[in-house]
């Protein structure tokens, strides 16, 4: 079994070979410090200052993850779980694969494993770019000294796994509506509502329990204004494993297959 | 023995829409068998049942003799298939799309190259399988059932989108693969004039019902069974007793004598017998049905 997950994986790495979800993931990765590093040059005198302060890479932080966490990291994932999953509609190949020797689960698993991978490679590369985005106007002007702080490390891979397990949700629900659906408008309108529903949601008592509001959540529990009883992370997690488990079903259960 | 066997396959999309109505097929091993049957007949839904893409709901499939429900995969590693319009990621090129599928099957590498020189793809190099033209979309998909070196192909009117000169080098490679690989084919068509020189059994389709099975003398002779002789007489009554005093049996339909072939003698002297008798012959017609005749009777 673990030998076949293997070379479906890597059949399915081979097939997101320039794709748009691939080209997708860097630009959503490298947006909004891109963005940051164009601010800090125009504005030179706060960037000038703003090196020696003691809090510089937490503020750093908040910068580059604001509207990563809040907007674009949410909509970068639908956008991609779908499209890498649409790709066998789209190319009418679905027939073809189920006719490959391999099981359902494998294939369920290698396919699912792939939008992971793109996913962790988005979650590596904001992270260099948020680094970036702090080192470049120093690289470029003289005049800007590099931070005086060491880079925390171990803060911001703590912060990055907590806005992963946030986002879980909505990778898994994504998957499973782009395996239900043909048409590609569905769960990309879908998560764009949910997603919407989330930030409005927000304020609202109960919105801990909207499936993708964990990641703009992640902001309000940072500074301390989510009820300290609720557990974002773990209500993230158990919406993951329901919704993988019901995407599962509902795969392996397809009367038709292609 | 039979490579591929289906027993009472009964297959419904809603209970209105009932697709297989008991299919018993049996694809003996190294058999080329044509399925054939109009549009809409069960030909895909057959197919695709004996694929697993679609859940079967009663009968049994077996393939090598063993059921492909408990020999899914095993079986599969044995098949190479085609169905309906070709399966291919438009971002890639040719090797990349048989690339996807060498990872799955564990093939050689090299397997790539020979296939794609099968079906006389080799010179594609970087150019996208979705800028392909509908002819070398089908050959790339041949080529992509081909790559596990299978011992069974499924093609479901594979040559749909191919020039008359497609057709031919079609025929030709399957009949190739046939006898030089000994590979079993299914092959379906709509029509029977493209795979009778072809196809050494026949399975014949309609509305989910199997009208024939058998080898192709056996349709032929079925051909042979079915053409008459037409004869139009002054007075055809007189003429009946005549001919069936003859021990010919001949019969009357649509004021035409109708009796079995014979030979160009026994029909001079029938001719004088009737003159003799001074009954008008105006016509004596001999009515061959072909093969596309007797498929059209089938499906009627």
């Amino acid at each position: 079994m673990i030998t076949s997950f293997i070379h479906s994986f890597q059949s399915e790495l081979i097939k997101k070979r320039r794709t748009a979800a691939s080209w997708l993931m860097l630009m959503s990765a490298l947006f909004m410090p891109a963005l940051i590093i164009f601010m800090r040059m125009i504005s030179f005198d706060s960037t000038y200052k703003e090196v020696g302060l003691k809090h510089f890479w937490e503020m750093i932080w908040f910068r580059n993850w604001a509207a990563m966490g809040m907007f674009f990291l949410p909509l970068s994932i639908i956008l991609f779980a779908s499209l890498i999953t649409n790709l066998e509609f789209k190319n009418n190949t679905w027939k073809q694969l189920h006719t490959t020797p391999q099981s359902l689960t494998v294939i369920f698993f290698s396919k699912f494993a792939v939008i992971m991978l793109m996913l962790i490679q988005l979650f590596i590369v904001f992270n260099i770019g948020i680094y970036l985005s702090a080192i470049v106007p120093s690289v470029l002007f003289r005049a800007v000294a590099f931070p005086a702080q060491p880079f925390p490390f171990y803060p911001y891979l703590k912060g990055s796994f907590k806005f992963f397990i946030d986002c879980l949700p909505i990778v898994a629900l994504q998957y499973l509506l782009s395996l239900m659906f043909k048409n590609f408008i569905v769960p990309i309108a879908a998560g764009f509502g949910l997603l919407v529903a989330s930030l409005l949601a927000m304020n609202w008592k109960y919105g801990y329990l909207v499936p993708y509001t964990y990641c703009p959540m992640n902001f309000k529990e940072n500074q301390g204004k989510i009820d300290p009883s609720i557990h974002l992370h773990t209500c993230a997690l158990i919406y993951f494993v329901v919704f993988m488990i019901a995407a599962y079903i509902l795969y392996i259960r397809k009367k038709e297959k292609g | 023995m039979n490579t591929i066997e289906t027993t009472n396959l009964v297959h419904a999309f809603s209970e209105k829409e009932i697709a297989l109505q008991g299919i018993n097929m049996q694809v003996p091993e190294g058999a080329i068998y044509g399925f054939l049957g109009p549009n809409g007949a069960g030909k895909t839904t057959t197919l695709r049942l004996l694929l697993g893409l679609l859940k079967k709901q009663q009968g049994t499939i077996s393939f090598f003799g063993k059921p492909f429900e408990q020999n899914r995969i095993a079986t599969l590693q044995k098949v190479g298939s085609l169905i309906e319009s070709p399966s291919i990621y438009a971002h890639l090129t040719a090797t990349e799309n048989l690339a996807v599928l060498q990872k799955i099957y564990q093939c050689p590498k090299q397997r790539i190259a020979e296939v794609l020189e099968l079906v006389g793809l080799s010179g594609t190099g970087k150019k996208k399988a979705g800028k392909f033209s509908l002819g070398m979309k089908q050959r790339l998909s041949i080529a992509i059932a081909m790559l596990n070196d299978p011992s069974i192909l499924i093609l479901d009117e594979p040559t749909n989108g191919l020039d008359p000169n497609g057709i031919i080098e079609m025929r030709e490679l399957l009949k190739r693969l046939n006898q030089e690989k000994k590979i079993t084919i299914l092959i379906s068509s709509h029509l029977l004039s493209e795979i009778e020189k072809l196809v050494t059994h026949v399975g014949i389709i309609h509305k989910g019902n199997m009208m024939f099975q058998g080898t192709l003398p056996e349709l032929i002779s079925k051909q042979q069974q079915t053409s008459h002789l037409s004869i139009g007489t002054s007075d055809n009554g007189r003429a009946l007793s005549i001919i069936n005093d003859q021990q010919l049996n001949a019969k009357i339909t649509a004021e035409k004598i109708i009796l079995p072939l014979l030979p160009k003698e026994k029909i001079v002297q029938m001719n004088e017998l009737l003159v003799k008798n001074n009954i008008g012959v105006f016509e004596i017609t001999t009515v061959k049905n072909d093969l596309e005749t007797i498929f059209m009777d089938l499906i009627k």
